[in-house]
């Protein structure tokens, strides 16, 4: 697969006037984001997540790297046809209707009528606004009608890739749910998606690959998989009864082990099959399992670990 | 505050450089087009006085408009308020805002007519004497309105009318009316749309011409206005009457009214250039009442004697009574002129900020009627201490017969140049040689020898005579003014005027 | 296309904004008061009804247009819009061009709409319409024109507020065209440079100010058509060195 976003040696970096310090917004960013995946963006507020999607989208320029957007090389006014942003907080001209901003935009694509009527109608149904709201004011749109109104502005030109940057945020739950679907759903479509969010758990539901990115610092990319990678399980056996045999055994499958306290030991391992094995051994060997707790690490534990790893060093 | 460091993309760097060469380039047409707008703009805004140079006496809020180039609307509403003034009696407001006015718009030429006119006329004593300290001011506003407005008739027609009325300065008034009929103009027919077009100038100047010489004796020249002005009638009548309109009365008036003085002036041109001598009495004039003519073969051809004899008695301070005997007809009149002893003939005035006068000045202007061969009149000017404030040390009176001014019933008995007049007390006549007589033409076919001056006819090419007038000088204190000392023949000294 | 599209957004944008039509109710109404003062003669009151519509059209059309051009950028700036629009083929130079003709085609219709009203009042007033009168209208929109230029080039890198004061500064200094004239030939060397540094280099909007040959009719322009063709091509020109300098500033402009 092709790579839809390739980010080489990407930085940032501003001089505080006053101080004549250099603050780095975005240093040294490496990145690949293939076609056709979900790919998640993950930082805390001022990482540099947005400062990296603007200057991909050429409206600041970098302090130094460089980055193609499918194939072609960033802030180019030709591969913008195949881009969609949606910005954060953004305010549309609240004195227009949906139609009429969607209609605005599809004409920056230069889409003739009648194609441009039908695709601006294909987004909103797309994202789902009630047609009853299509020519009203925008001024009058929940917050959720807005971000769908703002989801359908980037889908306008049928894009190929996209940034959306905080999507879900700030919504209620439903339309958080349905919004993340959408935003799922455009996987389907053979779209790529950019998404930078810090809402972990939709990231970890809909993406496919992340990076978190920290203080401008990529700290760590990879498949989902790949980060929460380190699920285990823990198994207390009573240890009465057991015999150094079923013991030494036991420690061939999980090492680790230690032989623990009088009454229980505690057994760490991560598969499956092993877990059924030592269960085989234990009851094999007349003792008797007291519990199996599964631990499962989630994304916000790794992006936690990540931070604060950083941090700390 | 931060400031990014950053690297522009490629195309954005590429087209810079053009982009520089392409405004430097238009900016260069900018300038060269700029150069060819100014020499118009100049014009536009052509005035010899700048707005900046009031700008001190004026608070800023007021400036910030006319620098925006509301100079126009400016000096329109200004205006505005000055006809609330005019209609309030205001009069001294009125003033400060023609100045600002005519600065702001330096081709407001119906600001600079009335603003003159108001200077000259408005500012009056409690007996409706004019103020003449005004008189100054108001030709210099005159003047810098035809600066500025040469092509505008309008300015000059009303110099010309101020000369001729208000200051009886007839060379004066004689070339601004030329200068007003002459042009420079747009084109020879004048603005279209103006009331006067297809001519330049209002048909008014004509008559106000011709009525110049009139009074300077010019009667042929004044024939001649009166016959262009006729034509000039005459042509607006056909173009009528071509174009299906019906007749429009005030033309046929007009044309009446040209034909009339045409006519009176042929008249006037016989008795005073033909048919009487007028250094003897025509014997065919009844005596005026009042008037002892003389009889008997020892008088005649001798100028006739006024007996000129004024006494002037200052009743009050600042109040004088002037009598005394003038031996002419009913209609004659004296004139009283009291000024400072050095006030100057034209003073010399700086409209550049505003018309104030120098309050310190005195200067009544005034004529006594003549009735049964004497004059007798008080002049209050203890009324009007503004006006008249006396703070000079000595005032001259000069009481004096214009034969030029006068009626012209007596014009035609004593001649033009007052051939037919003198007084016994030979320190009486004087001889005014500062306006220089103009040469006038004997008319084809009317006759005459020319004036005859002192029993010698003056050959009529070379008619240069200086005008013979009657008049006495008082050289006074201020304390004789104020009736401290009493003024008598002893304080008169040989006139100069 | 693409700069028209955004100058229609443009200009519907800045058609509901209340203050501009503040401005135009009060340049209507300061038109309508001219035959207030038919009360003076009838050459004066010509005279002040002509200036004073002139004058009103000047005043409330530069308002409109410094409020209204002050903001096309920065709101879109700050509405976050803008993001919208240059990720989408917009060319910066397309989206500065985009709003220009917005703020101009705002500008002309309310020119257009104090003219006509103007001009109505003048029918009533004189019983005719004379040329110059449209043609003080006309040439107050080119200076409109330049005007909007202006604020436009500023508002690529300044904030509105200081947007305002220096575009009125600017139009300020431009009005002081026989100043800055008769300065280029001062004999104080300093001065004159300045003069003729500001005469030729800064906008000058005191080109446009003919008003005095329209008011008076006995005024009159040797050549009027020509030096008015002159100011329209100036007006263009000078647009055109703001609107590209402006290009220049928004090209380098982080946003």
């Amino acid at each position: 697969m092709a790579a839809a976003i390739s980010i080489q040696g990407l930085t940032k970096k501003y001089v505080d006037v006053w101080q004549k310090q250099e603050v780095i917004a975005v240093n040294n960013l490496n990145l690949e984001v293939e076609e056709g995946e979900i790919f998640g963006f993950l930082g805390r507020n001022g990482a540099g997540k947005t400062t990296t999607i603007k200057m991909l989208l050429g409206l600041i320029f970098p302090t130094a790297g460089d980055a193609t957007l499918l194939g072609k090389p960033m802030g180019d006014n030709s591969v913008k046809n195949e881009l969609a942003y949606l910005p954060e907080e953004t305010y549309f001209y609240d004195s227009m209707t949906g139609w009429d901003i969607l209609d605005y935009y599809a004409r920056l694509f230069k889409i003739p009528e009648p194609e441009r009527s039908r695709r601006v109608q294909i987004c909103l149904e797309k994202v789902r606004l009630q047609p009853d709201a299509w020519k009203r004011n925008i001024r009058g749109y929940s917050k959720g009608m807005r971000q769908r109104t703002g989801i359908a502005q980037a889908l306008i030109n049928d894009p190929k890739l996209l940034f959306l940057d905080e999507p879900t945020s700030g919504l209620d739950p439903i339309a958080h749910a349905e919004l993340r679907d959408i935003v799922a759903s455009l996987k389907d479509e053979g779209k790529t998606v950019f998404l930078s969010s810090h809402q972990l758990a939709d990231v970890e539901l809909i993406c496919s690959r992340v990076a978190i990115i920290h203080r401008g610092k990529l700290l760590k990319q990879g498949t989902i998989k790949e980060l929460v990678a380190g699920d285990f399980a823990e198994l207390v056996v009573q240890r009465r009864g057991l015999s150094d045999a079923t013991l030494g055994k036991i420690k061939e499958i999980a090492p680790g082990t230690e032989p623990g306290s009088a009454e229980n030991m505690r057994i760490s391992v991560a598969e499956v099959e092993k877990i059924n094995a030592i269960i085989d051994i234990v009851r094999g060997g007349g003792g008797s399992i007291i519990s199996v707790v599964p631990h499962k690490r989630t994304l916000e534990d790794v992006f936690v670990e990540t931070v604060r790893k950083e941090d700390g060093s | 505050m931060q400031k990014a460091i950053k690297k522009l993309p490629a195309s954005v760097q590429k087209r810079t450089a053009p982009m520089a060469a392409l405004v430097v380039a238009l900016l260069g047409a900018g300038a060269f087009l700029q150069a060819k707008i100014d020499p118009v703009a100049r014009k536009i805004h052509q005035s010899e006085q700048s707005i900046d140079q009031v700008s001190g006496g004026l608070n800023n809020e007021f400036m910030l408009l006319p620098l925006l180039g509301f100079r126009e609307a400016a000096a329109g509403l200004l205006w505005v308020r000055c006809d609330e003034f005019f209609h309030s009696g205001d009069y001294d407001a009125i003033l400060p805002l023609v100045r600002v006015i005519t600065l702001l718009d330096p081709h407001a030429e119906n600001v600079f007519v009335t603003g003159a006119w108001h200077l000259s006329y408005n500012f009056t004593d409690s007996n409706e004497r004019s103020d003449r300290r005004y008189i100054a001011p108001s030709q210099a506003l005159l003047d810098e309105g035809i600066r500025n407005n040469p092509a505008i008739p309008d300015i000059k027609f009303e110099k010309g009318w101020q000369n001729f009325d208000k200051t009886k300065n007839y060379t004066e008034a004689e070339s601004a009316l030329k200068d007003c009929i002459s042009g420079p103009f747009h084109n020879e027919k004048g603005v279209k749309g103006s009331d006067d077009f297809p001519f330049a100038c209002p048909l008014k100047t004509l008559h106000l011409l011709a009525h110049t010489y009139e009074k300077q004796g010019r009667i042929p020249e004044a024939l001649e206005e009166w016959r262009k002005a006729r034509e000039r009638t005459e042509s607006v009548m056909k173009e009528d009457e071509k174009n299906n309109k019906p007749l429009n009365y005030s033309n046929k008036q007009m044309w009446f009214a040209e034909v009339h003085n045409y006519d009176e002036d042929l008249q006037r041109y016989h008795n005073r250039y033909t048919t009487v001598k007028h250094d003897s009495i025509n014997p065919s004039n009844p005596p005026q009442p009042g008037v002892l003519w003389p009889t008997g073969p020892g008088v005649a051809n001798q100028p006739w004697d006024v007996v000129f004899t004024p006494t002037i008695e200052v009743k009050r301070p600042k109040v004088l009574r002037i009598s005394g005997r003038f031996n002419s007809a009913d209609g004659a009149r004296v004139d009283v002129r009291i000024t400072d002893w050095n006030y100057p003939e034209r003073p010399l005035v700086d409209i550049k900020n505003s018309f104030k006068v120098d309050m310190s000045q005195t200067i009544l202007v005034d004529s006594m009627a003549v009735r049964k061969g004497a004059f007798d009149r008080e002049l209050d000017m203890s009324k009007d201490p503004k006006m008249y404030s006396f703070s000079q040390p000595e005032y001259k009176i000069v009481l004096s017969y214009n034969p030029r001014t006068t009626s012209p019933h007596l014009t035609d008995r004593f001649g033009w140049s007052g051939e037919g007049i003198t007084d016994g007390n030979k320190g009486h006549v004087y001889l005014d040689a500062r306006e220089p007589l103009l040469g006038t033409a004997l008319i084809a076919g009317q006759g005459a020898t020319g004036p005859i001056w002192d029993g010698v006819t003056i050959p009529w090419a070379e008619h240069t005579q200086p005008v013979r007038m009657i008049a006495v000088t008082y050289r006074v204190s201020r304390a004789q003014m104020m009736g401290e000392k009493p003024i008598t023949d002893a304080d008169m000294v040989p006139t100069k005027l | 296309m693409v700069p028209l599209a955004i100058a229609r957004q443009t200009v519907r944008e800045a058609l509901r904004r209340r203050v501009m039509w503040i401005f135009l109710i009060c340049g209507v109404f300061l038109i309508a008061l001219g035959p207030v003062f038919g009360f003076l003669s009838p050459k004066d009151s010509q005279t002040v009804l002509r200036s004073l519509g002139l004058a009103a059209i000047l005043l409330a059309g530069l308002f409109i247009t410094i409020v209204t051009c002050i903001y096309l950028i920065p709101v879109e700036i700050e509405r976050r819009t803008i993001y919208t629009i240059l990720s989408k083929p917009v060319q910066r130079f397309e989206f500065v061009l985009g709003k220009f003709l917005g703020g101009f085609a705002v500008v002309f219709i309310n020119i257009a709409a104090m003219g006509v009203v103007f001009l109505m009042m003048i029918r009533f007033q004189e019983g005719k319409v004379p040329v110059d009168m449209f043609k003080g209208v006309y040439l107050t929109f080119f200076q409109m024109l330049l005007l909007a230029a202006l604020t436009i080039f500023f508002s690529t890198f300044a904030t509105p507020v200081l947007n305002f004061f220096m575009s009125f500064g600017i139009f300020i200094v431009g009005n002081l065209g026989s100043v800055t004239d008769s300065l280029t030939t001062s004999r104080n060397g300093t001065a004159r440079l300045a003069g003729t540094i500001i005469h030729y280099l800064l906008p000058n909007f005191s080109n446009f100010n003919i008003q005095n040959t329209l008011i008076h009719p006995a005024q009159e322009i040797t050549n009027p058509d020509v030096f008015i063709r002159q100011n329209i091509l100036y007006a263009l020109i000078y647009s055109a060195v703001l609107l590209i300098l402006a290009v220049i500033i928004f090209d380098r402009r982080e946003v």
